[in-house]
């Protein structure tokens, strides 16, 4: 078969330095021929000069039989040339570049003529890019303003263009990233598939190995070997590559170069999977935002239901307070003032003359029932509405309903009150009084003390500290206030719920010697007249 | 086109007019051909103000019939300056061409075939200037240097230094006739030069020559790579400077009827100054016909202005010379904007 490149005898220097010494090689139509050696020997220099970069001082080139001179001439033939760095036009745009020297324009052989079909052009160009996975933003982006990678991609992409049947490929790989250096292998094994001759001179070895039929071998300029890849063996290439055959200083040097391209090979996948890892960690990173994003619009919800709730506790709260108030007026102002009245009558009925003694006892006893009556109900409206408490004040109060309550369960208490306690909001004093009614009756049902103390203070001009302590026997180990309340207990729960819509603090512990202290704070605004204040 | 303007010194804390200004300035540096049209407009004014002859129809159709000759040839001067070369060559080819053809005419050729020679003449010289600086890779100060040395040598030697008089009227028409639209009458010359600067035009930004011929000075291994046959790109575009400056050459012999030997001494610095204050940058790959036409008008004007001003003509070339001076650094200046931003 004819070879589709033929070079005799090539010799090229720069000055006295001569880079390529009579080289001869062949390539065939859908071989791919490597080239190998250490850097400096001479791969790039003889590229060039088979691509017609350099105009060799020697020896001749055909290609298809014919003499090659001018690089301009060597891409009408049909060879593409890749360079180690691309040689692109900087200041023009992306898809100019990928079609220059091959526009598509109007008239079609119009030669330098023509205009440019920018429409088609940029189409083409974008269907090849995506085709080699090249982001850009805009194919009319100048390359002079993109990355070494994206340039040296648009290089390939111009190779690409036209139909080949030779392409030179000078080690592009240097400003190839991992994933580019393995599309590139991919692409060369498409072009032999195709029957496209390609010339693929490389640094790495592994390359050279996966992609090449055969791999000729340069050192300082000449041409020291010829291996098929197939039957080529490792430690033989590089020892050409060197130039030794002695094994002691060979097996250094193949380690060095395998572990060199072993660990580049490393670092760029580390690189990726790096970049892969970032990818995910930003998608995690946004999941969580948009959760927590949803959890704070959650707690948001649940903070105004319970606000709402807190205000409909309190209303109700003030609502049972008024009714309480109005029923004990009720009480207080018509039953039993219409009991007096009664008791009256009766007082009169049996002050007359026609009343016999008999009756006059009886009557006697019914008066003294409702007497006790009245009583009772006094009783009742002083717990309903304590009836000093707006009179007075929730000090006077507090004395009053501690003295009766002491008289009437024979539980001794004793009470500290603060000197300056003067008057607080309504709502305040209620809640206070009746924090204080329930502990007590808590007191009473559960603690079975004998003694209680209590004691109410401020600790700053708007707190007051409320604390009954009792000497009892004080609150189980595995209390808990939800299960108290689902067994129907609400005193404990009651002051909770009591301090707690007062937006105070509630604490409740056993003391050293076993009984329960309740301590509850409470701010209160500054109350302006404070009667026993300063 | 891009404007300059992303890359701003930090004016932080300093806002408001200042930055505007900024901005304004960075955009009419960014748009070179207003620069120069604003320029034409201010030389214009101060020359009405001043002079009671300049604004004068008979003065501006004497500006525009001189300035059409030196703009024909600063397009092709414009072209070898985008592919990073230079041609001092023109002011010894107009002269040769014009005398070529008046040679030819009073051997009484015909005028047609008398234009051909001296057409042809241009064209052989910017033809030898390409091949010397294309193929043979000569720089191209030196080579047309030496061309302009020999053109100027043979006009001299064919002539024995006496100018050829009595040119034929139809060949003089070229440069004298009047071209009257409705109510305005065009210099002959003038409407040479608008056509040809369409058509230059047209070639520059709309074919594919223009795009290779802007990449050539910056990008000649992209060009190679590319399979673009760069040396021929070269000849072609010293024969087009060639060719477009003979028609320069021509016109100028038909207006003065003569073809003199010392004709157009010294209009290489005219033409290159018309190209590099027009904004083709002598760096290369930039330029553009518009602003050398604009460029070529503000060069005459201010000849013109000179000598209506009464200014010694001794002084008219140190004006000029500063001139070209203070837009190659205008060009640096601008240049370095840019490179800052990359």
């Amino acid at each position: 078969m004819e070879p589709l490149l033929r070079a005799i005898n090539l010799s090229k220097s720069f000055g006295t330095l001569s880079a390529v010494q009579g080289v001869s090689l062949e390539v065939y139509p859908g071989e791919v021929v490597g080239l190998a050696g250490v850097s400096g020997s001479g791969k790039s220099a003889l590229s060039m000069v088979l691509a017609g970069f350099y105009a060799p001082n020697e020896g001749d080139i055909y290609f298809e039989g014919r003499r090659l001179r001018c690089p301009f001439r060597a891409r009408a033939l049909g060879i593409e040339v890749i360079h180690q760095k691309p040689d692109l036009a900087e200041h023009l745009d992306i898809s100019r570049n990928v079609f220059l020297g091959s526009e598509i324009g109007w008239p079609a052989p119009g030669g330098w003529l023509k205009i440019p079909n920018r429409r088609r052009m940029d189409q083409e160009a974008a269907r090849i890019l995506s085709q080699l996975d090249v982001p850009f933003s805009s194919l009319r982006e100048k390359v002079a303003n993109l990355s070494g990678e994206q340039r040296q991609m648009i290089a390939i992409a111009r190779a690409m263009i036209r139909p080949a049947k030779l392409i030179i490929i000078d080690d592009p790989t240097l400003l190839l990233g991992y994933a580019y250096q393995q599309k590139l292998l991919a692409l060369i094994q498409t072009w032999q598939q195709q029957g496209t001759a390609v010339i693929f001179s490389s640094n790495n070895l592994d390359h050279l190995l996966a992609v090449t039929d055969r791999i000729i071998i340069l050192r300082q300029g000449r041409r020291v070997a010829e291996h098929h890849t197939d039957e080529a063996d490792r430690e033989e290439i590089v020892a050409a590559m060197v130039g030794t055959t002695d094994r002691q200083r060979l097996t250094p040097i193949i380690w060095a170069l395998d572990s060199y391209y072993r660990a580049r090979e490393q670092a760029e996948k580390l690189r990726q999977s790096q970049t892969l890892l970032e990818r995910d960690l930003a998608a995690q990173d946004a999941l969580n935002r948009q959760l927590i994003d949803q959890l704070a619009e959650q707690i948001n919800a649940l903070d105004s239901a319970n606000v709402a709730l807190q205000d409909a506790q309190r209303r109700l709260l003030t609502e049972l307070e008024q009714e309480r108030k109005h029923l004990a007026r009720e009480i207080h102002d018509q039953v039993i003032q219409d009991l007096l009245s009664v008791n009256y009558q009766l007082e009169e009925i049996g002050a007359e003359e026609s009343v016999t003694p008999a009756l006059r006892d009886e009557l006697a006893g019914i008066r003294d029932s409702i007497r006790v009556l009245v009583d009772d109900l006094r009783h009742i409206c002083g717990n309903l509405r304590p009836p000093t408490i707006d009179s007075l004040g929730l000090g006077a109060a507090l004395q009053s309903y501690i003295h009766d309550w002491a008289k009437r369960t024979g539980i001794s208490v004793t009470l500290d009150l603060d000197a300056n306690l003067g008057r607080l909001p309504e709502a305040i004093e209620l809640s206070i009084f009746r924090i204080v009614q329930e502990g007590l009756s808590n007191v009473r049902k559960h603690a079975q003390a004998t003694a209680v103390q209590l004691s109410l203070k401020h600790t700053s001009p708007r707190t007051l500290m409320l604390s009954i302590a009792d000497n009892g026997r004080g609150l189980a180990k595995d209390f808990d206030l939800s299960a108290l309340s689902a067994e129907g207990h609400y005193g404990l729960l009651g002051i909770s719920e009591r301090v707690a819509l007062l937006g105070g603090r509630l604490k409740l512990q056993n003391q050293a010697d076993g009984g329960l202290l309740i301590q509850a704070e409470i701010q209160h605004p500054r109350v302006a007249e404070t009667g026993g204040g300063e | 086109m891009d404007d300059p303007v992303v890359n701003q010194p930090s004016t932080e804390g300093r806002p408001g007019l200042l930055q505007s200004l900024r901005g304004l300035w960075h955009l009419l540096l960014g748009r070179h051909e207003l620069v120069v049209f604003v320029l034409l407009v201010v030389i214009g004014a101060f020359l009405s103000l001043r002079t009671d002859t300049f604004l004068t129809w008979n003065n501006l159709s004497n500006i525009s019939r001189a300035f059409s000759w030196i703009a024909i040839a600063a397009f092709g001067e414009s072209m070898t300056i985008i592919i990073g070369g230079i041609d001092l060559s023109v002011g010894a080819v107009m002269a040769l061409a014009g005398l070529i053809t008046a040679r030819c005419l009073a051997a009484e050729l015909p005028v047609s075939l008398a234009i051909a020679a001296g057409l042809l003449t241009g064209g052989l010289v910017g033809w030898v200037n390409g091949l010397l600086v294309g193929r043979v890779g000569l720089p191209p100060f030196i080579v047309t240097l030496g061309t302009m040395s020999i053109a100027r040598g043979i006009t001299f030697g064919l002539t024995g230094g006496w100018p050829v008089r009595n040119l034929p009227h139809g060949f003089r028409l070229l440069g004298q006739h009047d071209l009257a639209l409705g109510s305005v009458s065009l210099p002959l010359p003038f409407v040479f030069m608008l056509g040809l600067a369409v058509l230059v035009s047209l070639m520059m930004d709309w074919t594919v020559l223009g795009n290779y011929i802007y990449a050539l000075a910056n990008s000649e291994r992209a060009l190679l790579t590319s399979g673009v046959n760069v040396v021929r790109i070269k000849v072609l575009v010293y024969t087009l400077c060639g060719v477009l400056t003979a028609m320069g050459g021509l016109l100028m012999t038909a207006r003065l009827g003569v073809a003199a030997p010392m004709a157009a001494i010294g209009y290489e610095l005219d033409i290159i100054a018309a190209a590099v204050i027009g904004g083709t940058s002598l760096f290369g790959g930039e330029g553009s016909v518009l602003g050398v036409l604009l460029g070529a008008a503000v060069m005459q004007m201010l000849r013109n202005g000179l000598v209506l001003l009464g200014l010694s003509a001794y002084w008219q070339t140190a004006v000029l010379g500063t001139m070209i001076l203070a837009f190659i650094l205008l060009d640096h200046w601008r240049r370095q904007i840019k490179w800052n931003r990359y």
